[in-house]
């Protein structure tokens, strides 16, 4: 009995300096905010996509944005990128702008490019990477040749939004290693290197698409 | 009851720490980063050792950087090692790459060991020289041309070709030279180049 009482006249003296509370509580809250900003900027986010350059990845329909779980730690290496990642990048034109493209080269690789880089063959320097959007109507590397990997700010690891897709990222985009095209005995013949024969990795410009 | 309390105050203990890291991190990677740098591509701005610097964040991603600057980034081939350069280039910029590529290969040594001169061979492989004066790079659109101030000792934009703006995190205002961390005597801050420039100067009106 004498301890309720007790406890009832410390609360009531404690209640007087309300605004010395209220600030600490916020103070206590608030010095958390730079460990979330870590956390944030170097092991992972939620991010956002926009744009059409991942169609039918992200962004199927027209009026969901997709977001995605963001993977930032150790993302710079050339090693813990791996082929079909997807992944977000400052754009080497506009590096206030970020992209988000799938890798679809790693350093030492040649790779075929398509419209509107004119050239047959194209070799990856150390510590690039090659990139594409799933959708044909992409700016990627295509435009821009290859990317430093120090461009890249995140993998993308999982799907988390809209609930009905929720995941790991489905593939997409084209082969384009010459050495798993030859594998797959596609042929890549023709003096002027022209891809033969192709099958579901030819033209996107094609009328069976 | 004591191991409770003890308990108690390493975690808050741990947490502070925590959290004044991560406020000193925030602070380093967007306002001022004290950094050391080490290498001789940079002579006689910067020494070979035992030189450190202050880098100023904001103007990470080429953010209000000129020609002149002296700024950090990552190697766009290995993009784990940081590298310390001078922009001699903006994008639109037309540089002529290395006029001086390769031209020692034809000096010969001459003479004994007292009289060692350097005899000048006019060969051929001269005349071929003449066309690294023909070689040209326009700058594209984000990009940006970077080389050392010791060129003879320097690997950058004439080796690995144009740098990103986008791997570029800040620019060095301040060089502090400290041989030994006691001896304040010995210490030396200086300023690097443009760093009291933070105006912007009407391309328009200077031509």
């Amino acid at each position: 009995m004498s301890s309720i009482f007790r406890n009832f006249k410390t609360k009531s003296a404690q209640a007087k300096p309300l605004f010395k509370y209220t600030f600490n509580r916020i103070f206590l809250i608030a010095s958390w905010i730079p460990v979330l900003y870590v956390i944030h900027e170097h092991v992972f986010h939620i991010g956002k996509i926009e744009g059409i350059s991942m169609k039918p990845t992200f962004n199927p329909t027209a009026n969901i944005r997709d977001h995605v779980l963001l993977w930032k730690w150790n993302v710079k290496r050339p090693e813990t990128l791996k082929q079909n990642d997807v992944v977000f990048l400052r754009s080497p034109i506009n590096p206030e702008l970020i992209y988000i493209k799938r890798i679809k080269g790693q350093q030492g690789d040649l790779i075929t490019p398509r419209y509107p880089d004119t050239r047959s063959k194209v070799l990856i320097p150390t510590g690039h990477v090659w990139v594409e959007g799933d959708n044909v109507h992409s700016i990627d590397s295509n435009t821009y040749g290859p990317v430093s990997t120090g461009l890249v700010i995140g993998k993308v690891g999982y799907i988390v939004w809209p609930l009905n897709r929720i995941g790991p990222v489905p593939d997409g985009g084209r082969e384009c290693r010459i050495s798993m095209l030859r594998n797959q005995g596609l042929g890549y013949g023709g003096l002027g290197g022209e891809l033969t024969d192709l099958g579901e990795f030819g033209d996107d410009h094609d009328d069976k698409n | 009851m004591d191991i409770r309390i003890m308990g108690r105050e390493t975690l808050r203990v741990f947490t502070n720490a925590v959290k004044a890291a991560a406020l000193i991190h925030l602070f380093s990677t967007n306002f001022f980063q004290f950094n050391e740098t080490s290498g001789d591509s940079m002579l006689p701005t910067l020494q070979v050792s035992r030189d450190f610097c202050i880098v100023d964040k904001r103007y990470r991603y080429g953010r209000g950087l000129r020609v002149g600057d002296v700024i950090m980034a990552r190697k766009p081939s290995m993009p784990e090692q940081w590298v310390c350069k001078r922009i001699t280039g903006m994008p639109g910029d037309i540089i002529l790459i290395d006029p001086s590529k390769d031209t020692l290969s034809n000096l010969q040594l001459d003479g004994d060991e007292e009289n060692l001169k350097l005899k000048e061979l006019k060969t051929k492989e001269e005349q071929e020289n003449q066309k690294n004066f023909d070689q040209y790079v326009i700058i594209p659109e984000g990009h940006c041309w970077v080389t050392g101030d010791n060129l003879s000792h320097s690997i950058d934009s004439r080796t690995y070709s144009v740098l990103p703006l986008g791997l570029i995190s800040g620019k060095l205002i301040y060089g502090w030279y400290i041989p030994s961390f006691f001896n304040f005597k010995q210490h030396y801050l200086r300023k690097m180049d443009n760093s009291d420039l933070d105006i912007d100067i009407d391309i328009d009106n200077e031509l």
